[in-house]
């Protein structure tokens, strides 16, 4: 026997208890390998350790919990399975399928109409108001407005005065 | 399982009854807490059910089984990180002195033989406890019979010699830990 096939008895020991040729192979070379003999020893411990782990505590009952569960998962999806298939059973005609498809058209249609409708009356108004202060008066023009106002007026009456006494 | 894929209940029951054990070992000593780890563990039978339809023949029952044990355990853990859960030592804010919840301590103590022994098998698990996910999952699906080593780098999802090569590794560490204690002989057998 070799190092790599005493590696493979330390990997066949981790999974079961070697056979009585395995061991008489793993004792010889053992013999011939005293300094392993600490390290197969420890590997034996380990083992023996590991195989006596208690098992895990476990309600006794554990399988009628898992029926259980099994059965009611069952009658959930029966139920899902009952509502889909009178739905699929719906659709499978073609005038509902027809029906359903217009008035999602519809919907569509009125939902983009009702959108631009909307954007252009916004745009209107935006425009409206914009005219309106385009179409004011340069105010330079308004300048001298007051002393040409007041000097048309004394004008007029003294006119209107001369004009009335004749 | 061929049974079950035709909806055999009775089948199904089997299966549970066979594998309930290992699997259960699995999910426990991956989410020490049992009632946790029994509530996952039914939740692997309840996948198990729910995908009988995607079992294939040429697929090994008990790699399937211990891959979906194997995935819920991760989910949980994922899902545990996220949301860290309450700490048992968590008291009222109105009374220090009272945890807001008591676990009863269920071990048995009896003579200092057994309490070596108990001490030796707490050790272990302890040990076990704190290997890496991996490491410690291989260890556990090795120490039966059942899976190959092809069967738990399936599992895994590893190469097989990665699989042995986490396999050494996690042994090694556990003799690292263990030293001390199997030093005094309390381990051999009775």
């Amino acid at each position: 026997m070799n190092e790599s096939e005493y590696q493979t008895l330390i990997e066949q020991s981790w999974r079961r208890p070697l056979t009585r040729d395995e061991q008489a192979r793993l004792d010889a070379w053992l013999v011939a390998n005293p300094r392993q003999q600490a390290d197969w020893e420890l590997e034996v411990t380990v083992s023996s350790l590991l195989a006596r782990l208690p098992n895990a505590p476990m309600a006794s009952n554990f399988t009628s919990q898992v029926m259980l569960m099994v059965e009611r998962d069952l009658a959930a999806q029966a139920r899902s399975t009952g509502v889909l298939a009178s739905v699929k059973r719906w659709f499978r005609n073609p005038a509902p399928r027809l029906a359903w498809a217009l008035g999602l058209v519809a919907v569509g249609w009125f939902g983009i109409h009702q959108h631009q409708t909307n954007a252009r009356s916004e745009m209107a108004r935006g425009l409206s108001v914009m005219a309106n202060v385009a179409s004011l008066s340069n105010p330079s023009v308004l300048e001298d407005f007051e002393a040409i106002r007041r000097l048309n007026t004394s004008e007029d009456e003294e006119l209107f005065a001369v004009l009335t006494s004749k | 399982m061929l049974r079950v894929k035709r909806g055999d209940f009775a089948a199904f029951e089997e299966l549970v009854e066979k594998y309930k054990k290992p699997v259960m070992n699995l999910v426990y000593r991956t989410l020490p807490d049992a009632t946790e780890a029994e509530d996952l563990a039914q939740h692997v039978f309840l996948q198990v059910f729910k995908s009988a339809h995607r079992y294939e023949v040429s697929a090994k029952f008990t790699t399937w089984l211990f891959t979906i044990a194997r995935n819920l355990c991760l989910n949980e853990i994922r899902r545990r990180s996220r949301h860290p859960a309450d700490s048992l030592d968590e008291t009222y804010a109105d009374n220090e002195e009272q945890p807001i919840r008591q676990v009863e301590d269920a071990r048995i103590f009896s003579a200092p033989e057994t309490l070596l022994q108990g001490e030796l098998e707490e050790k272990i698990e302890e040990a076990l406890s704190e290997l890496p996910e991996k490491q410690r999952t291989a260890i556990l699906m090795c120490r039966g019979d059942e899976l190959s080593y092809e069967d738990m780098a399936k599992i895994l999802e590893c190469s097989v010699s990665a699989t042995k090569s986490l396999i050494h590794r996690g042994r090694e560490t556990l003799k690292q830990k263990l030293k001390p204690y199997l030093r005094t002989g309390a381990w051999k057998e009775k």
